[in-house]
């Protein structure tokens, strides 16, 4: 092997050098299809938790208590079973507000694209909260919990606001801006 | 600092809003992604309308007034959802939907508004 020939290799660094992933505008339209349809899933479901009672008062329950019974009546992690039984389920008005707003809020952010990286991981760990609940209850598909953790992970790794979203037309005045707020919204974006 | 993508952005959410009309022709699941009832079509071909103005325009005041009224109309369907008295017509969906024109609309027009666009010097 001559000179020429070694120079023209490729070195030991490139061969092991990561892909760039495809920003192409094909690219794009899929992720922020991702976004608005995972968005579209918390708006549409933010709509049968209804306050005030939250499914608590009827009997059988039903709604959103029928369904956080389950994380009891069918454990997945024993722990998060204890936490559900003495600590939510006796002041279930309260949680109810806060799933409905923590719920609402996922779905409003993600579908415009603002602040996604935020709303990917909160939105993670509410289904985490929903597939510790439900796993085990009857009738339920588990890759619809598995599915939706990757969605979000998806979501959070790659900054899916960027395309198409809100984030996208923002970032580059929050990058220009001096303040503290620009700064951490450019870590949440 | 070009104002141009945050123009398109208010045209953008001021579309979603107008499309979301269509949601009154679909009834339950699976289509039935947000609640519109007929103040709730009302309110939002109205002020995406605004909205869409403001961005054609480069009006930031007309963006924050189709923003504040997506905002309060999502704040005023949170607290009567579940009521006698559900003026909106909506539930969660519409106050999730409704929360995100908001909040996206204000966040464009006070960031539009910030913006000094660059004039050359006259010779």
């Amino acid at each position: 092997m001559d000179t020429d020939e070694r120079a023209s290799m490729p070195t030991r660094k490139q061969d092991t050098a990561e892909e760039p992933l495809d920003s192409s505008r094909r690219a794009r339209v899929a992720l922020a299809t991702l976004r608005v349809g995972v968005g579209l899933m918390w708006v549409q479901n933010a709509g049968w938790k209804r306050p005030p009672h939250f499914g608590a008062d009827g009997d059988p329950v039903s709604g959103l208590r029928k369904f956080t019974g389950y994380a009891v009546e069918h454990p997945v992690f024993p722990p998060y079973a204890w936490v559900v039984d003495n600590v939510v389920l006796p002041h279930f008005t309260i949680f109810g507000w806060l799933v409905l707003l923590a719920e609402a809020s996922i779905g409003a952010f993600l579908l415009v694209g603002l602040g996604t990286r935020l709303w990917a991981v909160i939105g993670l760990l509410q289904s985490l909260a929903i597939t510790l609940s439900v796993l085990n209850a009857p009738h339920e598909w588990h890759w619809s919990y598995f599915l939706m953790l990757l969605a979000h992970g998806a979501l959070w790794a790659t900054a899916a606001g960027r395309a198409f979203g809100l984030d996208g037309a923002l970032r580059p005045h929050w990058r220009r801006s001096p303040g503290r707020l620009a700064a951490i919204l450019m870590r949440l974006s | 600092m070009s104002r141009e993508p945050l123009d398109r952005a208010a045209v953008g959410l001021g579309a979603a809003g107008v499309i979301a009309v269509i949601m009154v022709l679909t009834n339950g699941d699976p289509w039935q992604l947000v609640r519109v009832g007929p103040v709730a079509s009302i309110l939002t071909v109205v002020l995406g309308g605004v909205a869409i103005a403001g961005g054609r325009l480069g009006r930031p005041p007309l963006i924050l007034a189709a923003g504040a009224g997506y905002l309060g109309a999502a704040l005023l369907q949170l607290v009567q959802f579940g009521r006698s008295s559900n003026w909106v017509g909506g539930d969660g969906s519409t106050f999730s939907f409704f929360l995100g024109l908001g909040v996206g609309l204000i966040v464009v027009a006070t960031t539009r508004s910030s913006i000094t666009e660059h004039v050359p010097n006259q010779p």
